[in-house]
């Protein structure tokens, strides 16, 4: 996997960004709030804003570098770009908009039309491919500029934002064909996002940008518990996330093996659950929505109840962030406390607790779908 | 009559014909490009539509006397355009220019420059980003423009009885005809060529209107 280095100074209206980041995994997250200077620093990479200063390298190969008055014109970088507001050209129609980069699919020695295919496939694009892109909803119109960027044979793809202001049963829908596209590609990926979901669902690692300065760097689940970036975060609440296969279903409830093929066996049991038996999803469990009991508890109504240790604990201002490990396997669960609870229970690392969670705490992504788009 | 409506329209034509390019290089210049000079610029091509159309008549005159820039004393040979329809040809295009670049400009402008800059990370040079992303996006706005440029042309008259004088036959466009009749009292002959004037100038308009109402549909 090839490295991007990015050494930047960019004067922005209310502060001047200078961030450092060297973005080594397939996918690696920029998080911050809005207003962090996220998009600005994409656009940089891209060649779009001529006033930065710094240096940016994929891999040996410089593409600015201010010292040396060296600047390689966007068109020649090689990078697909995936604004925020899509960006569709108005005047194609959604199969011309995919095309768009073929010719430079086809420079770089990539025959187009089997890696379009994937992507209509991948992006479910079948069926918009005559549309006009100005009749397409928010989220086709996400799908194709995603589509679009990959038809272009990039060396690599920058995404802005790619699940904002979709509404959540979009979100269901274009999440998991998300991770499938970031699995599945080759192509090092940087994701800029301001939702702690979309960087746990889709990045191996994560850098956290606040006011142009990073203040954080390494994999999502450590850099979104530091206590710089925690806070950051707290607007749209930090949650657990999980990737697990669904058992079986009855009505909308449904029982979901999470942990991976080593997990040893752990079940959630979730609702609603739009996906069949054997789909793969993602679950997010919230981090204030899950208590702990010190000793098992009886006669509870919530449907989840898993045996863990406790890992670390670690104060947050106000709260307590807790990590714990289930018992049966599988990655550590992150539960917030209030600063005061974790003394009060006397919680320390080893021991062993009780996770408690409802069904309806667990927003299950994937699946079939569950609305039509639009 | 219909060699008057012929002439006149020939001579619109060409006129625009002739004005369009460097008329919508001009908007595209001044819609995209910052350079030092670029209000001066902007005035200059905008002038004809303030001065007198006899001032731009007597400045193009001087240009082409036989002791001005481009005249027989000053070449060596007479390149032969003064009191032809070259002259109305002339005189047409240069009031229709700053109408036609400024309605070029405006079409430039509402095209969104981040669709530009899509088209370059998809790989298009700038030439290739004009071809495909801005011209097609300014379309209608650019016709709109020359369609409006062409009609500005139809009727131009100060500019055109000067350097090209009033010629039956030879020079006389709808606008001069109306203007030897009224002077002559043909006032039937005045209202037929009125007449003849306000279809094609409605037409003309009427899809120039056409044009600009979609523009931007798309966005």
């Amino acid at each position: 996997m090839k490295n991007l280095h990015v050494d930047l100074e960019l004067p922005l209206d209310r502060f001047t960004l200078r961030t450092e980041f060297v973005a080594t995994a397939s996918v690696t997250g920029l998080f911050g709030p809005s207003g962090a200077g996220k998009t600005s620093v994409l656009e940089t990479i891209v060649g779009l804003r001529p006033e930065a200063s710094g240096r940016i390298a994929f891999d040996d190969e410089v593409w600015f570098d201010s010292k040396r008055s060296l600047r390689v014109r966007t068109e020649d970088r090689g990078i697909g770009y995936v604004p925020q507001d899509s960006l569709l050209f108005p005047h194609w129609d959604v199969r011309a908009n995919l095309l768009a980069g073929s010719r430079r699919s086809i420079e770089a020695g990539v025959d187009p039309a089997p890696v379009l295919a994937g992507v209509i496939d991948a992006l479910e694009l079948t069926s918009l491919l005559e549309r006009s892109v100005t009749t397409l909803s928010g989220g086709e119109r996400r799908r194709v500029a995603i589509g679009r960027a990959l038809g272009s044979a990039p060396r690599m793809l920058l995404l802005d934002e790619p699940l904002a202001s979709l509404d959540l049963p979009l979100r269901r829908r274009l999440l998991p064909m998300l991770r499938r596209v970031c699995t599945e590609l080759t192509v090092p990926m940087l994701l800029v996002s301001h939702e702690p979901l979309e960087i746990q669902a889709l990045c191996d690692e994560v850098v956290a940008l606040d006011r142009g300065r990073t203040l954080a760097q390494g994999p999502p689940a450590t850099v979104l518990t530091d206590p710089r970036v925690f806070p950051l975060a707290e607007s749209s609440g930090l949650a657990n996330v999980l990737a697990g296969r669904v058992i079986d279903t009855v009505g909308d409830i449904g029982r979901i093996a999470v942990g991976g093929a080593g997990g040893g066996g752990l079940e959630i049991v979730a609702s609603p659950v739009a996906a069949a038996a054997g789909a793969d999803v993602l679950i997010e469990l919230p981090v204030n929505q899950i208590l702990i009991a010190v000793e098992r508890p009886n006669g509870l109504s919530a449907r989840n109840l898993w045996p863990a240790v406790v890992r670390t604990i670690e104060p947050r201002g106000a709260l307590a962030l807790v990590t714990a490990e289930p018992t049966g396997g599988g990655e550590p669960l992150i539960v917030e406390l209030t600063e005061a609870t974790p003394a009060e229970l006397d919680l320390a690392p080893g021991r062993a607790i009780h996770l408690v969670f409802k069904a309806t705490s667990c927003r299950v992504y994937g699946g079939r779908d569950p609305e039509p788009d639009g | 009559m219909l060699p008057v409506l012929v002439l006149t329209l020939r001579v619109a034509a060409l006129a625009t014909l002739g004005v369009a390019v460097p008329a919508v290089a001009f908007g595209y210049l001044l819609a995209r490009r910052r350079f030092p000079g670029h209000r001066v610029l902007s005035a200059l091509v905008g002038l004809p539509l303030v001065l007198p159309p006899t001032a731009v008549g007597f400045l193009l005159l001087r240009l082409l006397a036989s002791k001005g820039p481009l005249g027989r004393e000053t070449l060596g040979f007479d390149i032969g355009v003064l009191l032809t329809w070259k002259a109305a040809v002339l005189a047409a295009a240069v009031m229709s220019l700053p109408l036609v670049a400024r309605t070029a400009r405006v079409a430039f402008e509402a095209v969104d420059p981040r669709l530009e800059a899509m088209g370059r990370t998809l790989g298009y040079g700038p030439v290739e980003t004009f071809r495909r992303i801005t011209l097609p996006l300014a379309a209608r706005g650019l016709a709109a423009g020359v369609l409006l440029g062409f009609t500005r042309a139809l009727g131009e008259f100060g500019a055109t009885v000067i350097v090209a004088g009033n010629i039956p036959g030879r020079t006389r466009t709808l606008a001069s005809a109306i203007f030897s009749a009224q002077q002559a009292g043909a006032s039937g002959r005045a209202d037929a060529l009125i007449a003849v004037a306000l279809v094609t100038g409605f037409l003309a308009i009427l899809v120039a209107e056409l044009l600009s109402d979609r523009q931007g549909g798309g966005r």
